[in-house]
């Protein structure tokens, strides 16, 4: 069996759900009232009433998911939409640990649930500076409380007030000196009105990302634009095609001034799959080949040589990417869980990646489910 | 003050979180694996038996926690 009982499991993608008091217990007393606050809904008769979000006077339904795609409204109550409908692990570290243990699984880096993967409900925020009160106190709440309770094994990773990129280099730094050991970076900026990855808005986050040794990670599906073919397509079409997403992020990045600018800058492309890359490496270089000649594009490093000087990916169920791991690179491969979501194998996630593995050879799967994290992500065994 | 985010916006729309019910499912499953597992070791299987013993209990537990809510 490759994958001995002895190797630690490191997941690169798992999600919290924030608990009620995160922002009211943090924010001063004057935005406790326009700071997210759970509130009461009510849900039809004979249901306790749902608790959603308030900020600032907006209501975001479902504390922990938002699964309307696809969804008529009379399926949204099939959802978990109070936090005695959640299992506790999704809020409570110290359950999530349990949950965890019985996984098999040692350490976790979690992403926001109510804050959107990378923190993008705050560039909602009328009030830039309780916006930003709100983005320091997820991140403290994630440093101090939810990895505190377990150092090592649950993994900090902070988001930014992306409405401001130096307070987001400073939120970089500060966070770093606290312990933060990633960064939930948008996958594509644009979509949500903000500069692209072709101009130099971005540099001192990047550079501040360098100087801190942290990844940025680009969880599929941050820049708010899930792939959508029509709207009358069932959903299944848009989940087929959630990895698209890290391939618009990853060509886009190969192809921008960013990693040429920022030669330590590394980027995780988070629950995107990995069976992908080595078609996008070699269309990308055979781009280059033909066509860099006449445009705004780095002629001396072909884009397969930045993707491995750069960037990560990480796998739940991909074992076409696992063939053929050895062109992508087993130094660039990460795994990764997904609890709470469906998507993942909870309870048995240690059985089945050990299945997704089991024709590797034991020092592979060492740096795919545990080598591979503590080396990206600076965590020492 | 509207009752609904633009979910268009929203990233969570992969984000289908494991429910009590699902997740009650799940451990019954394990549990029910484990003890199957468990009747198949033989007398020199000892260091065996005892992992699985040890997750047996903290599977009942895990699935206990979740029943009685």
């Amino acid at each position: 069996m490759p994958l001995q009982p002895w190797m630690k499991l490191l997941s690169t993608d798992d999600h919290l759900i924030e608990p009620p008091r995160l922002w009211t217990d943090r924010l001063p007393a004057k935005y406790r009232d326009l700071g997210p606050r759970i509130v009461e809904q009510a849900r039809g008769e004979g249901q306790a009433p749902a608790e959603v979000w308030n900020y600032e006077g907006r209501i975001y339904p479902y504390i922990g998911l938002n699964a309307v795609a696809g969804k008529s409204p009379e399926e949204f109550g099939l959802e978990p939409t109070r936090y005695d409908e959640m299992i506790p692990g999704c809020y409570d570290p110290k359950a999530r640990l349990r949950d965890m243990d019985l996984d098999g699984v040692w350490g976790a880096l979690c992403f926001p649930s109510f804050p959107r993967f990378a923190g993008t409900v705050f560039l909602d925020g009328q009030d830039r500076r309780l916006a930003l009160l709100c983005v320091q106190a997820w991140n403290d709440f994630v440093i101090d409380e939810w990895c505190a309770t377990a150092p090592g094994r649950l993994i900090p990773l902070v988001i930014l007030p992306l409405w401001d990129v130096d307070a987001c280099a400073a939120e970089i730094r500060r966070t770093a000196a606290k312990g933060a050991k990633a960064i939930s970076f948008p996958e594509n900026p644009v979509p949500l009105g903000l500069p692209s990855f072709h101009t130099d808005h971005w540099d001192p986050v990047f550079t501040a990302a360098e100087e801190t040794d942290m990844p940025l990670c680009l969880h599929f599906g941050t820049s708010g634009a899930a792939p959508r073919t029509a709207p009358e397509a069932p959903f299944a079409v848009t989940i087929t095609l959630f990895a698209t997403n890290s391939m618009y992020a990853a060509a886009d990045l190969l192809f921008s001034p960013v990693l040429h600018n920022h030669p330590r800058l590394k980027i995780g492309l988070s629950e995107g799959g990995i069976g992908w890359i080595p078609y996008l490496l070699e269309r990308a270089d055979g781009t280059w080949e033909r066509h860099r000649f006449y445009q705004n594009v780095n002629q001396t490093v072909r884009p397969s040589e930045l993707f491995h000087q750069h960037f990560h990916g990480c796998f739940i169920d991909d074992r076409f990417g696992v063939e053929v791991r050895h062109h992508i690179g087993v130094d660039k491969i990460t795994w990764e869980c997904d609890y709470p979501h469906s998507d993942s194998y909870w309870p048995k996630s240690r059985a089945y990646a050990a299945e997704v593995l089991a024709d590797v050879p034991d020092d592979e799967v060492h740096k795919i489910v545990e080598l591979n994290t503590r080396r990206l992500y600076n965590l020492p065994a | 003050m509207s009752r609904r985010p633009e979910s268009e916006r929203s990233d969570w729309t992969d984000l289908d979180l494991l429910t009590r019910d699902e997740a009650y499912g799940r451990l019954q499953e394990e549990i029910g694996l484990t003890v199957s597992r468990l009747a198949e070791l033989g007398a020199d299987d000892s260091a065996e038996h005892e992992l699985l013993d040890t997750r047996l209990r903290a599977l009942r537990e895990a699935a206990e926690d979740l029943n009685v809510q």
